[in-house]
């Protein structure tokens, strides 16, 4: 039996905007198991972030549960363990090399020693850019950048990775090459993989595809 | 290093950045505040210590005094030299005067000095800048530098000295001579009121011009070194009769001290609030920091990062750079005390103004005494000032939610 790594049961979500309220999620259930790769497509707007931000914890649902591992515990602390995330704007800390950025995950979890750093490097090195490692963002590309981001997900051997449309800011070609690094780096390490993206093929090379529709998640 | 603190260093740091404007800029501004508090305070304090120098080097650690003069002087000096802790007693007779050289009068205190004894008590030889002490009989005065000038005397010559008693003997109409006294030496004690009103001479002189007889108006006491002195008077007095006390130097100054520690009081207030300025200046740069870095903060939130320590970041910003201008302050500060007698004499000749300089300081040269107290108080407001600085800024990052500022564009 596959282990669960995240649960989502019956999820609701609307917003306001005046007198208007807009229903985004409808009732969304997710199983995610160890090592399982996850897509979600949908158009703009669908409700795909929103949905991403309730199985990463950082926001609430009206209604349902969200769990990681049995516990629905979904907490900042045990985020830190627990989760990676990769964004489709990098978000790397202008004023830390790409070592201490992929560094600052585990900073904040605590237990920074020297195994830690030789991960760090480690990781650098499978996303090919050990010899970059004390360049600043500014001086990396949007795919060096998002690179540096895949490491700083995987640096604390999460249980899982949710992914909102990591190639969003990169060409084709770097795209896929993301993507591809992604997917291999989960998959070696039998991490879990949620991926948001609106590029279909990216979508296929998932091992689950899923559309979001009408706030309703179904087969795609 | 939590992690917090590690990106505040980073933040205020960036690696390989040598010039981090904004932490320079905030850093300078508490740094000047610091700076000129601990040039001021030291200036201050530089007063008050030459102050307590001059009083104790011309007046003793410890006065004993009466409501009239003291009678029997020689057994009162005799039990307070015989208290643990006192080094030597003279006892001296003081009260004002005119002398008159030529058709120049001045109107100075004369101090009637035991000559047995009183160099073990005040240093005068110290402040001699003409002629000796040992040339001193009952004949002969010492002026101060200020008041020769004025009179335009010099050693060798004879002045004239009248006391309040020739001028009472004259009221009943009686004609009594002024005394005739010649000028053996002349002294700069380098307080500009001690140099423009002190005359010393023999106790006898004294005597006879305040027509005391053998009483003296007090008794100067020297303790020896590191004596407590509240403790030394507190032994003397319970040795001595009732109507006879001693003060200690700080008692019998302690309107003239509270008066200069309020002034120091004021002004230390007054300048903080440059340092309070700096402070707003550090909340604004952070405030725009947060603005700023709203994604980062969402990013670190979505990392596992607790809101208070997203606060403790901004927060410890405020520390480091407190940290950073104290240290810049007080560098800046003591360099500038280093060479604040160069300053002030280059303003004084720039602005040919040295001579004034001279007559109207109490000393003649600018003093700095730094209290190791005031410089501990500087520091730790200074620090707290620019911590609490961060306070809202910090606040402000903690109450973002990582959704929302993750989604801020």
């Amino acid at each position: 039996m596959n282990d669960m790594v995240l649960s989502a049961r019956d999820l609701r979500k609307h917003f306001r905007s005046g007198d208007a309220v807009l229903e985004v999620l409808r009732g969304v259930d997710l199983d995610v198991s160890a090592g399982e790769s996850v897509s979600i497509r949908g158009e703009s707007g669908s409700g795909k972030s929103t949905l991403l931000n309730l199985l990463a914890g950082l926001d609430s649902p009206d209604s349902g549960t969200v769990s990681w591992g049995g516990s629905t515990d979904t907490g900042a602390s045990r985020r830190a363990a627990y989760l990676g995330m990769v964004f489709q704007s990098y978000y790397l800390v202008p004023e830390l090399d790409a070592y201490q950025n992929v560094l600052l995950s585990r900073r904040i979890l605590g237990g920074l020693d020297k195994a830690a750093r030789a991960r760090a490097r480690a990781l650098l090195g499978e996303v090919g850019l050990l010899g970059r490692a004390h360049h600043l963002p500014s001086q990396l590309s949007g795919g060096e950048r998002q690179r540096v981001a895949l490491a700083r997900a995987l640096m604390n051997e999460p249980k899982l990775i949710v992914a909102d449309e990591p190639t969003g800011n990169l060409d084709e070609r770097t795209g896929n090459e993301v993507i591809d690094l992604l997917l291999g780096l989960c998959g070696s390490a039998n991490t879990a993989l949620i991926l948001v993206t609106h590029n279909q093929a990216h979508a296929a090379k998932t091992g689950r595809s899923l559309l979001l529709t009408q706030g309703v998640l179904g087969p795609a | 290093m939590p992690w917090y603190l590690h990106l505040a260093a980073r933040q205020l740091f960036p690696t390989g950045r040598r010039f981090p404007f904004f932490t320079i800029i905030s850093a300078l501004g508490v740094a000047l505040g610091v700076a000129l508090l601990v040039i001021v305070m030291s200036v201050m304090g530089g007063f008050a210590y030459e102050i307590r120098h001059l009083i104790v080097d011309t007046e003793g650690e410890v006065q004993v005094k009466a409501r009239g003069p003291i009678a029997d002087y020689a057994s009162v000096v005799k039990r307070v030299e015989s208290v643990p802790g006192v080094a030597a007693a003279t006892p001296y007779a003081s009260d004002a005067v005119m002398i008159k050289f030529g058709d120049r009068p001045a109107f100075p205190m004369l101090r009637g000095l035991d000559l047995a004894t009183v160099g073990k008590v005040t240093p005068l030889d110290r402040f001699l800048i003409a002629g000796s002490l040992q040339d001193m009989d009952d004949d002969s005065v010492i002026l101060s530098d200020q008041i020769a000038a004025s009179i335009g005397a010099n050693v060798g010559d004879t002045i004239e000295v009248y006391s309040p008693l020739i001028i009472e003997k004259l009221s009943a109409d009686s004609v009594f001579l002024p005394r005739q006294v010649r000028i053996v030496g002349i002294l700069h004690i380098g307080h500009q009121q001690l140099d423009s009103s002190t005359v010393y001479g023999t106790l006898r002189l004294a005597q006879d011009l305040y027509g005391l007889g053998s009483l003296v108006h007090g008794i100067n006491v020297r303790l020896q070194p590191g004596v407590n002195e509240d403790d030394a008077v507190a032994r003397i007095n319970a040795l001595l009769p009732q109507d006879i006390r001693a003060f200690s130097w700080e008692d019998s100054f302690s309107e003239f001290l509270w008066v200069l520690n309020l002034e120091r009081g004021m002004i230390f207030f007054l300048l903080l609030f440059i340092v309070i300025v700096a402070a707003f200046s550090v909340t604004s740069s952070l405030l725009i920091s947060v603005v700023r870095k709203t994604r980062e903060i969402g990013l670190l939130g979505a990392l596992g990062g607790r809101p208070i320590h997203v606060a403790a970041c901004f927060c410890a910003q405020g520390l480091f750079i407190g940290i950073l201008g104290t240290l810049a302050g007080l560098a800046l500060g003591f360099t500038a005390l280093a060479f604040r007698n160069n300053v002030v004499l280059w303003v004084a000749r720039v602005t040919q103004r040295e001579e004034v300089l001279r007559r109207f300081y109490q000393f003649s040269e600018l003093p700095s005494h730094t209290s190791p107290s005031t410089v501990a108080l500087i520091v730790v407001l200074t620090i707290v000032i620019s911590t609490l600085a961060g306070l809202l800024p910090a606040w402000r990052a903690a109450r973002l939610k990582p959704v929302e500022a993750l989604r801020n564009e």
